[in-house]
């Protein structure tokens, strides 16, 4: 079963072709890596799948094999099944770590304080924060910060996670704690969609590696194959960069 | 003259802070209507209805291009055969009317200033474009106005002693008289000029004290 399905999805931006026709699936549990050198489109794949871009007429994304159509859906209820994780985190800076995770269960979702309390809580604990519940986001370290985020996504309970370069503005020593975090969320069974530079995680934990460039995807496979013996030119162009760097 | 200010104090005090309560109120009432003119055109002007855009940016563009008290006189003269307003509330409307207008852009500044991606992780986690702005954007761009409303606010308190030329008997209006009857008007507007500065001070501890309160996080801000 595909958790999330694009087919021929396009994107402009004004002038400018990002996406020029992705087709692609993500079957359920799955974790797939996306790569690829910087301005190739992943950014913004990734964000129309919860349609914080909204994709060109004609392109199709569909959501447990249901079609979404951004002109008649509510895109609300659409991203609530999503959860998102930012390079930059995007933490509320007036709401203190609980209310951070509390916030969008209780508001979107009427959840009672009470359960979602007791819900992040337990999210804290998952992402080794349980002391922190009461801390500003401006006293965490960038990793803290990021792990916060991620419990903060996981409280809505959604289907798929979306993890947009979450380690690329972090110190490299905090780096490891939160790829930690998103080893074990894979372990646990949740489908996720990561764009990273991380190459060493998308050969740990990756089923899927996807190799954009220009818009396009231009290889996909397993990680061992598209690390030991990539097909294109330009993925073997891309990978010596990256792991030679 | 050390003296004579003390006489002429003597002689004011209380009328003086009888007409500062009246400066008060009428500082207060303009001010409050000043922030709910403020907030609904500062979403006027953020709004991508192109008349709600219109009609912020005339209403702005009027106020800032015209005197305060050509505002205030012909709201209590200048409407007389249309409305009669009392001259407390015809002074208190100009100075909501205009100080809005300054407020309305503080709270738009304000409110663009938030970064988008936090605008962009509320929607992330399923939240409404107006549920976003009431419990993410807002509450920010509200601590963020603070200071600039603060400092709006010194404005309209000073800028209540117009409202003497409807004849209210706010504090500047106490003033002239006072100056008039005692023949002391160094005294008399020096001891007036020294209300509206412990006014002003007062003021400024409190919108400090509120800014403390209203951010908790404050203590290793980023």
């Amino acid at each position: 079963m595909n958790v999330i399905e694009t087919r021929n999805l396009h994107k402009h931006f004004d002038e400018l072709h990002v996406l020029k026709g992705i087709d692609t699936a993500i079957a359920e549990g799955e974790v797939v890596v996306v790569i690829g050198p910087s301005g190739s489109g992943k950014s913004t794949f990734l964000r129309c799948l919860n349609f914080l871009e909204i994709p060109d007429e004609g392109s199709e994304i569909l959501l447990d094999g249901e079609p979404i159509d951004p002109a008649r859906d509510n895109l609300d209820k659409v991203r609530e099944r999503m959860g998102m994780v930012f390079q930059h985190f995007h933490l509320f800076p007036h709401k203190n770590v609980l209310d951070n995770i509390t916030i969008a269960p209780e508001n979107v979702k009427g959840v009672p304080r009470k359960q979602a309390k007791a819900a992040a809580r337990e999210l804290l604990e998952k992402v080794g924060l349980p002391d922190k519940e009461k801390a500003w986001p401006s006293q965490l370290s960038g990793g803290q910060k990021q792990r916060v985020a991620i419990a903060r996504a996981l409280a809505m309970d959604p289907e798929i996670m979306l993890f947009d370069e979450v380690t690329s503005a972090l110190d490299p020593e905090l780096v490891a704690e939160v790829l930690q975090v998103m080893q074990d969320l894979a372990a646990g069974g949740m489908t996720m969609v990561v764009v990273t530079h991380e190459m060493g995680f998308a050969r740990e934990v990756a089923d899927r590696v996807v190799m954009m460039d220009d818009g396009l995807i231009i290889e996909e496979g397993t990680p061992d194959r598209i690390f030991s013996e990539p097909a294109e030119e330009r993925t073997q162009a891309f990978l010596g960069q990256v792991l030679h760097a | 003259m050390l003296e004579s200010l003390w006489v002429v104090l003597d002689m004011h005090f209380h009328g003086f802070l009888r007409a500062t309560g009246v400066t008060l109120q009428l500082t207060f009432v303009s001010l409050v209507l000043a922030v709910v003119i403020g907030l609904i055109f500062a979403f006027l002007k953020l709004s991508r209805n192109p008349v709600a855009n219109l009609l912020s940016h005339a209403y702005i563009g009027i106020v800032r291009g015209t005197p305060l008290i050509v505002l205030l006189m012909f709201l209590y003269f200048g409407i007389s055969s249309i409305v009669v307003l009392s001259s407390f509330w015809a002074g208190s409307f100009a100075l909501a009317i205009h100080a809005g207008a300054y407020v309305a852009e503080i709270f738009r500044g304000a409110i663009q200033s938030i970064d988008h991606g936090q605008h962009e992780a509320a929607r992330s986690l399923g939240m409404a474009r107006r549920t976003s702005m009431r419990l993410i954007i807002l509450p920010q761009a509200f601590r963020r106005a603070i200071p600039p409303l603060g400092n709006q606010f010194i404005i309209g308190l000073k800028d209540s002693s117009l409202v003497a030329f409807l004849g209210v008997s706010e504090l500047y209006s106490s003033a002239m008289t006072a100056a008039a009857a005692n023949f002391r008007p160094f005294e008399t507007y020096l001891i007036a000029g020294l209300y509206y500065l412990v006014l002003v001070l007062i003021f400024t501890v409190l919108v400090n004290q509120l800014e403390i309160k209203l951010s908790p996080d404050r203590r290793t801000a980023t």
